[in-house]
């Protein structure tokens, strides 16, 4: 049975009249198990590969190569399928046309579906809409599947009315998660990003077609690992209270302010999806109306329910001081993960200058990243950003833009902007 | 043998003194061991009775009742977790903020106030369920830079209140022997009070606990008082002149006593500093004690500075009463309310200090108010001198 723990990070003192409380949160699950075993229903795990006419030989032997490996992973017992993604979605594997669009793993389905990846053609265009509605028919299909994950691989630019890609997302938030792959460097970012952070999953670039396969593994065995199914971030908050933001800021920075769902006119739950034996920080601010010096009260109670259980709680404290020396200080955590979330931005926002060929917010944006980096002890956003710029002094944020960038590694920046690290050890002054 | 009041020799199992005849022997009114004392002559520091000196253990703090007692800001329940499921507030500890309510006339609340970490005032009531029966407020006011006096203000606050629990002494008949005999009760509740803090006291502490104590005992239409430090008891009638039935001892007493003005001496720098006090480094626990008849109806209330901060002459702490008194849709009668207004008042003042409110309701029965003229029903006519 999983276990989960919580604690709490946070200068609790506010200064007289102050408001604002800030909180990093730390959710810990142990003995998560394995994906579909705990009783509670069953694993559904799909796996989609763009077969789009874009998908060039080298790619596509490699996407069928990692598919399959991505097959060994999956444990027996789970419902699976392949959907083979182009203009519109094929379901590949299970060869039905009615009742079940999902069947169980085994060595016989698995060999199956495996020969059926091996005849993958690309040709047509690309409409992801599709092909997550047809992910989403098939867990549908299956009513014992409770648990539902995509691996999703594409290789180019949706071709869709607009619009049509963001309804095929929201109908699927909170029904399934998805774990995204862009091959090569002819798919959008921004796209794909927006696809996996609805859906509760990660995004990254495959450069080389080599990488493929260990990508497709390790999505795969990560996946299986979550024996939590799902759960949601509850938090509460006092009467007259407002919710600045709640955000996940580690392992990856993901706002989930907009995705409250009211539980109570006080409580709200955030959707988290589902765990494995991990650890992940979330950033709650919350603007409380101020009271006299000496009071204590309560901010926050930072929960993780599962359903309507809840399993752990932090509790987020105001106590309002006259003493400066506690009012000015700002939680070493809170100013980490504050740098961090403001690196993601500072990245994504000057890529995004940088591509509308505004150079000169392109530079400031990512002269200030390079200072967040370096600030923050983020190393791979620092190595990833040397390859965009040039870095006259990172810590005044000064960098000139690079000439000739790889394509691939300006993805790459951009698709690890997100990501965070935690932070270094408490300095020992 | 001789008896108590006059020291003439008795007769074996006399039970009247056939000299001045005071009752003695066991027939005798009131606590036999204060009875036994002449009045200018009390017994030093020697017990009056057992329990009084049974060394009081260190009282835990009792835990806070969760989830039962509504939130003290917004009427809210209150979580498992002590803070409130509505507004956040958190729940005091049961040191912190505490109330009793021993009768429907009697109550009082002991609250650490918004600008304190804890709560050194303590308080113990006792009140006769029967109203304007019997009641005693005892006050405490730990004195803040000593040691656990949070600790040892409730220890001599409820060691005195085992003193209190048996009616005062009458004496012998006069009022001169009464007076000592209360006088002598009042100083053991005191002393027993000062010996609960002593044993509450690491032996070592540099800086051991220290209280202040007033006590003032309602029985019938009369009021008795004891002080030391400065603590408080008002009298506060509701359309009488209201008194300050206590003399502080404090060096801004001692200042309005050399002709300056209260409100200059009160806010001077050493406003606070009190010259009696109780606890182990204590030079002189002798009490004021004084008592009053009361006329008319009215509020008695035992309080701490953290309350006469901020209504410190008694038109400003009758004001304070006044106007809890006519918001409280229970109605002026209503001690518990009346003790959370007050509470609340000097916490919105500022609450710089500890608060503590304890008040008996003094409605003087039918019996006891003055008679109106009777009808004259009985003579059926004109007085006539012939």
């Amino acid at each position: 049975m999983a276990e989960f723990s919580a604690a709490v990070y946070q200068n609790e003192f506010l200064p007289d009249g102050g408001t604002d409380v800030n909180a990093i949160v730390t959710i810990t699950c142990q003995g998560a198990g394995t994906a579909g075993q705990s009783g509670a229903g069953s694993a559904g795990e799909i796996i989609i590969v763009d077969t789009s006419g874009s998908m060039g030989p080298s790619t596509m032997a490699a996407a069928k190569e990692a598919a399959q490996a991505a097959l060994a992973e999956i444990v027996d017992g789970t419902y699976f399928a392949v959907i083979a993604g182009a203009d519109r979605a094929m379901l590949a594997y299970p060869q039905v046309s009615s009742g079940p669009g999902m069947v169980r793993m085994d060595a016989r389905t698995r060999q199956e579906a495996a020969a059926a990846i091996g005849r993958f053609v690309g040709s047509g265009g690309t409409a992801i809409s599709t092909w997550l509605d047809l992910a989403g028919q098939l867990f549908g299909s299956v009513a014992e599947v409770t648990q539902r994950h995509v691996l999703l691989l594409t290789d180019g630019e949706n071709r869709e009315r607009p619009g049509r890609l963001d309804d095929a997302i929201n109908r699927a938030t909170g029904y399934f998660q998805a774990d995204c792959r862009g091959a090569g460097t002819d798919w959008q970012v921004a796209e794909i990003r927006r696809i996996a952070q609805a859906l509760l999953g990660t995004v990254d670039i495959i450069p080389r077609p080599a990488e493929m396969k260990a990508q497709f593994e390790e999505i795969m065995r990560n996946a299986m690992s979550r024996g939590v199914a799902d759960a949601s971030l509850r938090v509460w908050t006092p009467q007259g209270a407002e919710v600045l933001f709640v955000r996940q800021v580690s392992p990856t920075v993901e706002d989930l302010t907009n995705r409250r769902t009211p539980v109570n006119p006080l409580t709200g739950d955030y959707p988290t999806g589902a765990w494995s034996d991990e650890s992940r920080d979330y950033h709650v601010a919350i603007r409380v109306p101020a009271k006299a010096i000496g009071q204590e009260q309560l901010a926050a109670r930072v929960q993780l329910a599962l359903g309507s259980d809840v399993v752990t709680q932090a509790l987020v404290k105001a106590t309002w001081s006259g003493n400066s020396e506690l009012t000015t200080r700002i939680d070493q955590q809170v100013a980490h993960y504050t740098g961090q979330a403001e690196l993601a931005q500072m990245i994504q926002e000057g890529l995004a200058a940088k591509a509308a060929g505004d150079e000169a917010t392109a530079t400031t944006k990512l002269g200030r990243a390079v200072q967040l980096a370096a600030e923050t002890g983020n190393d791979e956003a620092t190595s990833k950003l040397r390859k965009v710029v040039d870095v006259d002094s990172e810590e005044t944020g000064t960098v000139r833009l690079k000439r000739a960038v790889d394509k691939a590694d300006e993805m790459a920046l951009d698709t690890a902007s997100t990501k965070t690290t935690r932070i270094r050890k408490e300095p020992t002054s | 043998m001789t008896c108590p009041s006059c020291g003439a020799a008795l007769a074996p199992g006399a039970r009247f003194c056939e000299s001045c005849g005071a009752p003695v022997g066991t027939t005798a009114p009131g606590p036999a061991p204060v009875a036994a004392t002449s009045g200018d002559h009390p017994l030093g520091d020697a017990p009056i009775s057992a329990p009084t000196r049974k060394p009081a253990g260190t009282l835990p703090d009792p835990p806070a009742p969760a989830g039962r007692r509504p939130c003290t800001e917004c009427g809210g329940e209150v979580g498992a977790d002590l803070y409130c499921l509505e507004c956040g507030t958190k729940a005091p500890s049961e040191r912190d903020h505490f109330e009793e309510h021993p009768a429907s006339w009697v109550a009082g609340v002991c609250d650490k106030a918004v600008r304190k970490n804890r709560n050194e005032d303590a308080m113990a009531l006792l009140a006769g369920a029967e109203p304007g029966s019997r009641a005693v407020l005892i006050v405490m006011d730990g004195v803040s830079n000593s040691i656990d006096s949070d600790v040892a203000s409730l220890a001599g606050a409820r060691a005195a209140r085992e003193v209190l629990r048996v009616p005062l002494p009458s004496g012998m008949g006069t009022p001169e022997s009464r007076d000592a005999a209360v006088r002598k009760v009042l100083t053991a509740a005191v002393a027993a009070a000062n010996t609960a803090i002593v044993a509450v006291t690491d032996p070592d502490s540099p800086n051991p606990a220290s209280a202040t104590f007033t006590a003032a005992v309602l029985e019938g239409r009369r009021i008795t008082w004891a002080n030391v430090g400065d603590s408080r008891s008002y009298w506060l009638p509701d359309a009488g002149r209201p008194v300050q039935l206590t003399t502080d001892d404090s060096l801004a007493q001692a200042q309005i006593a050399d002709g300056i003005a209260r409100e200059v001496a009160e806010s001077g720098p050493q406003a606070h500093a009190i010259t009696k006090w109780l606890g182990r480094d204590a030079e002189d626990l002798t009490p004021t004690v004084g008592s009053l008849e009361v006329t008319e109806p009215g509020w008695l209330l035992a309080c701490s500075d953290g309350l006469w901060n901020y209504a410190s002459t008694p038109e400003e702490m009758h004001a304070q009463v006044r106007a809890a008194a006519t918001a409280d849709p229970a109605g002026p009668a209503d001690p518990a309310a009346l003790a959370l207004a007050l509470v609340a008042f000097a916490n919105a003042a500022g609450g710089h200090d500890n608060i503590t409110a304890a008040v008996a309701r003094v409605d003087l029965g039918q019996n006891d108010q003055t008679p109106t003229p009777a009808p004259a029903g009985t003579s059926g006519g004109e007085p006539s001198d012939g």
